[in-house]
């Protein structure tokens, strides 16, 4: 899935809902994200397309809320809770997603391994 | 209510933009040229980008990138509608000149099209010596990049960052137009933004600013003046010129003006470096300004068509040697300056060598002889100069069609020839761009001496924004950004934790980036007695950890003198690059990187030494890395980072 800037983008999706935990004062997710639009792309091991400043999952703690929910290291997530993670930047991404007031996150995320599978089903269709 | 009257106003161009673009798309759809307005569109939308990402970006070099392709897309929309005004203007000279029934010349040619390539440009530089010796201050960078524009083509360099280290501004840019009429003009233009932390407000680290609040020197006063009067140096905005017609919208960010230009024709070709005047615009009052020497160095190349691609071919009969009577068959192609003659098409394809060749060039005549009794069709005769000796060659084709169309290729070639003149006198070797390398990164700079001064009195701040500093100015040379070789201090990922661990000394008390746990805080009070080569991977990393907390950096100004001397020789060892991403922690390198705050965890463990909280720093190691983030170590963590921010891929847990 390459990006075009100004072109509308489609991927295939995989909704997961992620139940923050909670200790202490503080709400955890269980994982670690990289990349943002003021970050250098072409470091970002997880993508495919070196220029994609997209957000992605770079470390999931095991046994975490998000590894529970479904949540693997390389994914990029689009959305969260209906924001855009496409075109922000690393520090918009994070507070997207530490939100104290929200208990839960429900993000859509891109996986390659995703298209693959929905080609694989359409083709044997 | 001024700002009400400011809305109103943005409201106003908003508008305007709006109808400005029906405008554009109702010319492209009269003359149904879908083309243009694609291109229009398109580079619309990458100038909608190009704001959203200035508007977004913390880092300078970063909101100079962005501000380049905005410049770019503002030239290129600009271009796109001014060729649309012109094919609107021909459509309608076209109908009225149907009109009149106005009969130009019957056989109107048109000279073929080429490329031409730009290359090698080199604008040398001229600092005074006050600039060296006297100039105690900050040094003065600019970024520039160039424009090139020929016919509707826009391209603009990579950018550059130029201070008085440089005696000359290289681009290493092949840029190549493809259709390029003989009459062309192609317009170079340099633009320059000044690149120095104090004229942008906002951006200065706290220290700097406090430092630069106190004192600033004569230059940087000019500067700081120019700076602050907005039109006193140039009327052309972000918008490259923009008129009425367009109006730009206004960003916050860097803002390059045009510092030179020149235009070159088709008289400056030359398969050779030649050297062209500039025009210099703007003063030396200037922000952006730059002391040029005035002129630019370029390789100028052009590649006619007619030298490059078959301009006619086909079947003819040769007389060959001096039978009178002896024809022989060939297949003829006429390219650049030559008629090839194969036996057959097949070939020419197999690249064989041809029966005979013909020189078509300036000294060539051609003239159709009387007809042969035998055939209906005319020979063509083709007169050369070979040395003193004049050498003709007979030629006839099959029918008269084919006579002609080979005359008429003869003379269009002819006519080529004249219009391209010296480009036609040999093929212009063109290198096409080859896809990027990643640069390789030579510190430009002298020693790390002239910038490291450290005062007993600095704390790491200092130390940290120089060494920041110089990281920007690294990640700017390199086109993958990658980082410096003394930049793999702060890294650690697991092919590079073998080569640490053999680098460090079979010492207890500083266990830092070895392999494996436990990471012990207090690796932080150990540091005291490093002095050999080895210790280096270790011995900076923590210093930069040590940074985040407040707490401890008393502790540590006093540590640091002694490590001045072997960071430089430390410095200059270290090779490589990591896998990237800045990370910043003291323990063992897991699959992807750990995010500071376990690491701050770890280090407000050290000041405030109690068991609970270094058992969790040891835990975070081995499995869920940190579940516990103090929120006031956040806080300044965040400000840190911030200032830290080398250009590197952040990682951040959640």
């Amino acid at each position: 899935m390459s990006f075009i800037p100004g072109q509308p983008v489609t991927a295939v999706v995989q909704r997961i809902e992620i139940l923050k935990l909670r200790d202490g004062d503080n709400l955890i997710l269980g994982f670690s994200i990289g990349g943002g639009i003021d970050q250098d792309p072409s470091q970002n091991p997880f993508s495919e397309d070196k220029a994609d400043k997209g957000i992605y999952v770079t470390r999931v703690s095991e046994g975490g809320p998000a590894e529970v929910a479904g949540l693997r290291v390389g994914d990029k997530i689009m959305q969260v809770n209906g924001w855009d993670m496409t075109m922000v930047t690393h520090d918009q991404a994070r507070k997207r997603l530490t939100k104290k007031k929200e208990d839960v996150v429900r993000l859509l995320i891109s996986r390659k391994s995703l298209e693959e599978v929905v080609r694989q089903s359409m083709m044997q269709r | 209510m001024p700002i009400d009257r400011l809305a109103d106003m943005e409201e106003k161009l908003r508008i305007l933009e709006d109808l400005n673009m029906i405008y554009i798309r109702q010319i492209a759809l009269s003359l149904k040229d879908s083309d243009i307005q694609k291109k229009i569109d398109y580079e619309i939308r990458m100038r909608e980008g190009a704001c959203k990402l200035l508007a977004a970006c913390s880092q300078r070099d970063q909101a100079l990138e962005a501000s380049k392709s905005l410049l770019t897309c503002n030239a290129r929309i600009m271009a796109y509608m001014s060729e649309l005004q012109r094919m609107k203007e021909a459509q309608v000279m076209q109908r009225v000149a149907r009109r009149s029934s106005d009969a130009g010349p019957m056989d109107d040619r048109s000279p073929c099209k080429g490329k031409v390539a730009i290359s090698d440009l080199r604008i040398p530089l001229m600092w005074k010596d006050t600039e060296y010796f006297k100039n105690k201050g900050e040094l003065h960078r600019c970024a520039v990049f160039c424009l090139l524009q020929l016919g509707g083509e826009i391209f603009d360099t990579d950018m550059v960052m130029v201070d008085r280290t440089l005696t000359d501004i290289c681009f290493d840019n092949t840029i190549v137009f493809n259709e390029a009429a003989p009459g062309f003009e192609l317009r170079v233009e340099l633009y320059s933004c000044c690149s120095e932390d104090d004229c942008s407000a906002g951006s200065t680290p706290r220290k700097l600013a406090s430092k630069l609040s106190s004192s600033l020197g004569r230059s940087a006063g000019k500067k700081m003046r120019a700076s602050l009067e907005p039109g006193a140096c140039s009327p052309t905005s972000n918008g490259g010129g923009a008129t009425i017609l367009l109006p730009v919208p206004s960003v916050p960010g860097p803002k390059y003006h045009l510092l030179a230009h020149t235009t070159l024709n088709l008289s400056h070709v030359q398969d050779s470096f030649r050297t062209h005047d500039l025009t210099i615009t703007g003063n030396e009052e200037c922000s952006y300004w730059l002391p040029l020497y005035g002129s630019v160095c370029c390789r100028l190349a052009a590649q006619p068509h007619c030298m490059t691609q078959q301009m006619m071919s086909g079947c003819l009969r040769v007389k060959l040697g001096g039978e009178p009577q002896g024809w022989t068959n060939v297949y003829g192609v006429l390219k650049g300056t030559n008629l090839f003659c194969y036996h057959q098409k097949e070939d020419m394809e197999a690249n064989v060598e041809p029966v005979l060749t013909i020189g078509i060039n300036k000294e060539t005549r051609i003239r159709a002889a009387e007809k042969d009794p035998q055939s209906k069709a005319q020979n063509i005769c083709i007169t050369n100069q070979y040395g003193g000796e004049e050498v003709t060659h007979t030629l006839s084709a099959d029918s008269r069609e084919d006579t002609q169309r080979w005359m008429e290729a003869f003379w269009q070639q002819f006519y080529d020839m004249s219009q391209w003149r010296q480009c036609c006198d040999d093929l212009m070797k063109i290198e096409l761009p080859s896809p990027r390398k990643p640069a390789i990164v030579t510190p430009k700079q002298g020693s790390l001496y002239h910038e490291m001064v450290i005062d007993t009195s600095d704390d790491i701040g200092t130390v940290t924004d120089i060494l920041t500093r110089r990281m920007e100015e690294f990640e700017l040379r390199t086109q993958l950004g990658s980082p410096p070789h003394w930049m793999s201090l702060f890294e650690e990922d697991p092919p590079r934790s073998p080569l640490n661990h053999q680098r460090l000394p079979p010492r207890s008390p500083s266990p830092h980036l070895h392999g494996r746990p436990p990471r012990s805080p207090r690796l932080l009070s150990s540091n005291a007695s490093l002095t050999s080569d080895s210790d280096s991977p270790s011995s900076i990393s923590p210093c930069f950890r040590q940074a985040w907390s407040p707490d401890s950096s008393s502790s540590l100004s006093s540590r640091f003198r002694p490590r001045t001397l072997s960071l430089d020789a430390k410095l200059s060892t270290l090779r490589g690059r990591g896998y990237g991403g800045y990370r910043c922690s003291c323990q063992p390198p897991v699959a992807g990187s750990v995010s500071p705050r376990p690491a701050q965890t770890g280090l407000s463990c050290s000041s405030s030494t109690s068991s609970s909280s270094s058992s969790e720093g040891s835990n975070s190691q081995e499995s869920e890395l940190g579940f516990s983030r103090p929120s006031n170590a956040r806080r300044s963590l965040r400000n840190l980072r911030a200032k830290l921010d080398p250009r590197n891929w952040l990682q951040s847990q959640v």
